[in-house]
């Protein structure tokens, strides 16, 4: 019996202490450095990465992301079923959850929240919620989502920053007539649903955010969720003077480091460099109709683009471009993405098969064409310099052409581009996004670029009403088959996302999608 | 009075000046390829919702009548509220171009306090040692890019010396000041070097010319000459050239905000052009239109009370 | 009669062996500049567009004197190449500014009254312009390169001279032998060009030089925001950008084209204040 007692006395101060090593510490005020800063912070007329990855702290939604971004877990809402027909979704909602000005979110906030979100030509993100047809409510917690048609990623979609819950009245009671001038009223003093609130915004300098006292969320210390007493956000778009400021003591993080800097970061003593899984990806479109600009276009030759693709050593890229943190892409969307397949790099450096392939498709001598390059982003110019020298070899003249942002969006849009550097990141944790732009020809025309596959086309509208898994899988193992062949880009690379944190500073978590999740982020004093 | 008829004047006289800016503005944003719904969402945009969002700014009606609509506007003082950021146009010119102001005025104060004394002692102690290393440092700090300049001052003494905070902008007078010593430094570098140079051609000219003799039989003491008749008449060109490089500061110090995280108007303008957010980029250069003008003006009053000569 | 001969003639013919140091000094660094620029690949080891994998981010060594980039490319060759481009640019965007405003300053300067009303109109509009907005809106319009970034730049570069022009051209007219010229019966023209001009230009000529040095570093400004010399082509400005994220773990890409910067920059400076000890010497 001694023996025991003593050792569970060992054992509880050996736990005691470590559990202590670990405990959470509450206040304080997180500075982290951003890029840019954001536009409109309102979860439905958003249009911009730097809205969205913030916007979760301000927002809540009734089911929340897992930390992997693939999977959901309970958020306002505590329990969900989906009908057995799969057309309906009845949800729970938590017991005393409330507004950042202390009133109580009720079913009817809810369903006005989602049906917002749905109305066709309200926003963007409408196709995200697409399949919803009418939300009603029952009782004082229950909300039932009526669907138009079998949605797979109904569940997934309500994670998704668009459904975020707003408080109906003071919304309406904002100044203006349209949504759209109520949104930019309520958006000067948003109130919101999330771990935090807004307490004051300097444009293109500082967004300061305060904690909700309302949230429902529980620490591990048993109060309430978050941790923090406030988040500042500095905008500092210089990668270099952001860096200077972090290890300067001045900020506690910083997103975006450069690539070329992280291995000098990852030795810093004081920081941890993190490179969260993301669902980014970066490649090449190009413009696959057989004539541009009144001549024959060899991009729509299918073995030319796969010329290109064994001409591109993407390795020698990662390296030179991301020095090797990058890795390269199995498949056209990211590994991090669900329903991905493939696991090998696609297209492996291969000079000979290229120049064999070209020569197949008539194109011995070559030809010259074209790459559309962001002005003065130094990744983007790192690969065109690189492929400029590497389809030199199989004979293909590029001319580089830096315009800034709009210029290439006119041009992309109107489909004269010959080719385009791109990037793309998720915001949905599912494949039916991606694989609507990239693939799905009625939708944007496979990327503006013309190319067209009705066997993939069929396949996505089949899968987008798929309840069951696998016959699921299957069908964008298919599509990712015939896309990954003969498909009109050039993929390159995925990346993580690179934040640098100092040493003070825990649980915070940047999900595949890009959100930055301050909810569980705390402070060492 | 002469002078404030001639002020008047001046002043009249901007308005066509700015009319025309706001003219050749409009049209040439507009010719620019994209749009602002299409900047706006990105890549991603789908045409319906581009076309829908550039229907309800008005952007599918000809140019001339969406001018119209804009000068019936401005009558009432209302710039318009910004495509990207959806606020009031004013309300943004108001936060970002004080800040500025205050970094051009700094710099200015900065690149004086260096060029003057400076210009003067390589001139007095011209093809001597002194003169070589003047010009040649400032020569050095007129060919490094501002982004190097900023990195190396922020590196040095914020970062590791911590006698400044590393970029940004406070929040009471003192705390501006402070956070923009060193991007007002980093202008002021360049800004001092272009001064300097001309500066000490002119003095060299002056005491050169025949009137300081003349001046110096008269019986007034050598340093009396020196400041009076050959600063005033030096400064005559270096006053042009003044103004002249704190027009081209109002328009251009991007690159110094962007590095030292400065909110200031270079990057508003900057960012609207590539957003392609007209009502911002129109009303921004109307605001430094009349800045710029006001500065010409400025200094032609300075130039003209330096030289009884050029008096109008 | 001594009136007459008091005229100050054209200064433009050279004296030898009385020329100031620093035109020496500074005509020799354009000069080599120059030859630089002219025939880059006698001097430069390797070819500037030459990748090497096995050799990326190395530092000056034996076998790379200012060590390689990102790419593996030899930086000395890069440097030397960039002569070509920036020298052109120092060259083209000056000039033609130069010599237009020159003219058109001298010309308002002499005719004072309606023409120097309507020319400070122009002056003020094209001045108050933003430039940077005008350089984006040109470059985004016609596309990007060199030809078009000096359309841009001359656009507004003209007025520099012609207000500096103008001023002087304004104060020397009301001088004595102007005035004698005129008694004289010259014209409008011969008093301009032969007597009033040679001695207003002298600020231009220093400015010009001075804007030779700037016209690079508007350069390296705008390749720093992608708006200039489009890659591969080895220009200063597009290399210390480059080098922009390797500031602390690659110096070398970035600070031996700013050394290039400086010393072409020197030379352009010296060259401009031995320009105007020439002038004044003839005085």
């Amino acid at each position: 019996m001694k023996t025991i007692a003593k050792a569970a006395l060992v054992a509880g101060l050996l736990l005691g202490t470590s559990l202590s090593a670990h405990a959470v510490e509450r206040g304080g005020t997180l500075n982290y450095g951003r890029y840019a800063d954001s536009l409109f912070l309102e979860p439905v007329l958003n249009d911009a990465n730097v809205d969205i990855w913030v916007l979760s702290n301000l927002y809540d939604t009734l089911l929340l992301p897992t930390d992997d971004g693939k999977g959901v877990q309970a958020g306002l809402a505590s329990a969900w079923k989906l009908a057995d027909d799969g057309l309906s979704v009845t949800l729970t909602l938590r017991d005393g959850i409330k507004f950042s000005d202390g009133t109580p979110i009720t079913p009817q906030d809810v369903a006005w929240s989602l049906k917002r979100a749905a109305k066709p030509d309200n926003g963007e993100w409408t196709f995200i919620v697409g399949s919803i047809g009418d939300v009603t409510t029952e009782g004082d917690k229950t909300v039932i989502v009526k669907l138009k048609n079998t949605d797979p990623a109904i569940l997934t979609a309500l994670t998704v920053f668009n459904t975020g819950i707003m408080p109906q009245k003071a919304f309406e009671a904002a100044a203006g007539t349209t949504d759209a001038e109520k949104a930019k009223a309520f958006a000067e003093h948003p109130i919101g649903s999330g771990p935090f609130m807004l307490k004051s915004w300097d444009r293109g300098s500082t967004m300061k955010l305060v904690r909700n006292p309302y949230y429902w969320g529980m620490g591990e210390d048993g109060k309430a969720l978050p941790y923090l007493d406030g988040i500042n956000f500095e905008v500092i778009p210089d990668d270099a003077t952001r860096i200077l400021k972090l290890n300067s003591g001045e900020l506690d993080g910083a997103e975006f480091i450069p690539y070329s800097r992280v291995d000098e970061l990852k030795s810093a003593g004081n920081l941890n460099m993190e490179l969260y899984p993301s669902t980014r990806v970066q490649y090449i479109t190009l413009n696959a109709r057989p004539q541009l600009d009144g001549k024959d276009n060899p991009l729509s030759n299918a073995k030319v683009r796969e010329a290109m693709n064994y001409a591109a050593n993407k390795e020698a890229i990662i390296q030179i471009v991301t020095h090797g943190v990058g890795k390269p892409m199995t498949s056209y969307m990211s590994s991090a993405t669900p329903l991905h397949t493939g696991d090998k790099p696609l297209f492996p450096y291969d000079l000979e098969k290229a120049k064999s392939l070209m020569k197949e498709a008539g194109f011995e001598k070559g030809f010259s064409t074209s790459l559309l390059v962001l002005a003065g982003n130094q990744d983007e110019i790192g690969i065109a310099t690189a492929l400029q020298q590497m389809w030199g070899q199989i004979g293909i003249k590029l001319d580089l052409q830096q315009v800034d942002n709009a210029s290439r969006t006119a041009q992309y849009r109107a489909g004269t581009f010959a080719m385009r550097e791109a990037a793309w990141t998720d915001d949905i944790a599912d494949p039916n996004e991606i694989t609507s732009y990239f693939v799905y020809s009625p939708n944007i025309g496979a990327l503006h670029t013309g190319w067209k596959s009705e066997e993939a086309d069929k396949l996505f509208e089949t899968s987008q009403k798929e309840i069951d898994v696998t016959k699921r899988a299957a069908d964008y193992a298919r599509i990712q088959a015939i896309y990954n062949a003969e498909g009109p880009i050039v993929p390159l690379y995925e990346t993580p996302y690179p934040v640098a944190l100092s040493k003070k500073v825990h649980g915070f978590l940047q999900i595949p999608l890009g959100n930055n999740i301050f909810t569980k982020t705390w402070l060492d004093k | 009075m002469p002078l404030f008829s001639y002020i008047v004047r001046r002043i009249l006289q901007m308005i066509p000046t700015v009319v025309f800016i706001l003219i050749v503005t409009f049209v040439l944003i507009r010719l620019l390829p994209g749009d602002p719904a299409s900047a706006m969402l990105g890549d991603r945009a789908r045409d319906a919702d581009v076309a829908r969002i550039n229907a309800s700014l008005g952007l599918d009606k000809p140019v001339l009548v969406q001018f119209f609509y804009f000068v019936r506007r401005i009558a009432t003082g209302d710039l318009g509220d910004s495509i990207t950021l959806k606020t009031p146009v004013v309300q943004l010119i108001a936060q970002r171009l004080p800040v500025t102001l205050m970094l051009i005025g700094m710099a200015a104060v900065i690149a004086l306090l260096l060029a003057v004394p400076l210009a003067f002692v390589a001139a007095l102690r011209r093809e001597k040692a002194a003169d070589t290393v003047i010009r040649g440092t400032f020569q050095v700090g007129l060919s490094m890019p501002v982004f190097y300049i900023g990195i190396l001052l922020l590196t040095v003494f914020a970062a590791n010396l911590k006698w400044f905070p590393v970029g940004g902008y406070g929040d009471t007078l003192s705390s501006k000041l402070y956070h923009l010593f060193l991007p007002a430094l980093t202008l002021a570098l360049s800004f001092a070097a272009v001064l300097m140079r001309n500066l000490r051609t002119a003095i060299i000219g002056v005491i050169n010319a025949e009137y300081v003799d003349f001046a110096r039989s008269k019986g007034l003491r050598s340093r009396v000459i020196l400041i009076r008749h050959v600063l005033r008449n030096a400064l005559i060109s270096t006053i042009t050239l003044f103004g002249l490089q704190i027009g081209s500061l109002l328009g251009g110090g991007v690159i110094t905000e962007t590095v030292f995280a400065v909110p200031g108007a270079g990057r508003l303008m900057i960012d609207s052009i590539y957003g392609r957010d007209y009502p911002v980029l129109q009303g921004l250069t109307i605001a430094l239109a009349v800045l710029v003008c006001l500065t010409f003006l400025v200094t032609d009053i300075v130039q003209a009370w330096l030289d009884p000569r050029v008096a109008r | 009669m001594s009136a007459v001969s008091e005229i100050p003639r054209s200064k433009w013919r050279l004296k030898p062996g009385s020329w100031p140091k620093t035109l020496v000094s500074g005509g020799l660094i354009l000069f080599v500049s120059l030859l630089l620029a002219f025939f880059p690949g006698w001097f430069a080891p390797y070819d500037p567009t030459a990748f090497d994998y096995n050799a990326l981010l190395k530092g000056p060594s034996l076998e790379h004197p200012f060590g390689t980039d990102s790419f593996g490319r030899d930086v000395l060759s890069r440097v030397i190449h960039a002569y070509t481009i920036d020298m052109q640019i120092a060259v083209f965007a000056t000039t033609g500014p130069f010599i237009f405003g020159t003219l058109v300053g001298a010309f308002v300067g002499y005719a004072g009254g309606w023409t120097e009303i309507v020319f400070g109109r122009i002056v003020d509009a094209v001045l108050t312009f933003p430039f940077l907005v005008l350089v984006i809106a040109v470059v985004s319009v016609l596309g990007p390169g060199l030809g078009n970034m000096y359309v841009a730049i001359g656009v507004v570069g003209w007025v520099f001279y012609a207000r500096i022009v103008a001023a002087e051209v304004k104060v020397q007219k009301r001088l004595d032998y102007a005035d004698a010229g005129r008694v004289m019966g010259y014209t409008s023209t011969r008093i301009v060009f032969r007597h009033l001009l040679p001695n207003a230009i002298t600020p231009a000529i220093v400015y010009w030089m001075t804007d030779m040095a700037l016209a690079i570093l508007l350069g390296s400004s705008l390749g720093y925001l992608g708006l200039g010399a489009q890659p591969p082509a080895s220009e200063w400005g597009v290399q210390i950008a480059d080098g922009k994220n390797y500031m602390t773990t690659a110096w070398w890409i970035s600070v031996f084209p700013g050394i290039s910067i400086v010393l072409t920059g020197l030379g352009f400076s010296l060259a401009g204040d031995g320009v105007a000890e020439l002038l004044r010497i003839r005085r």
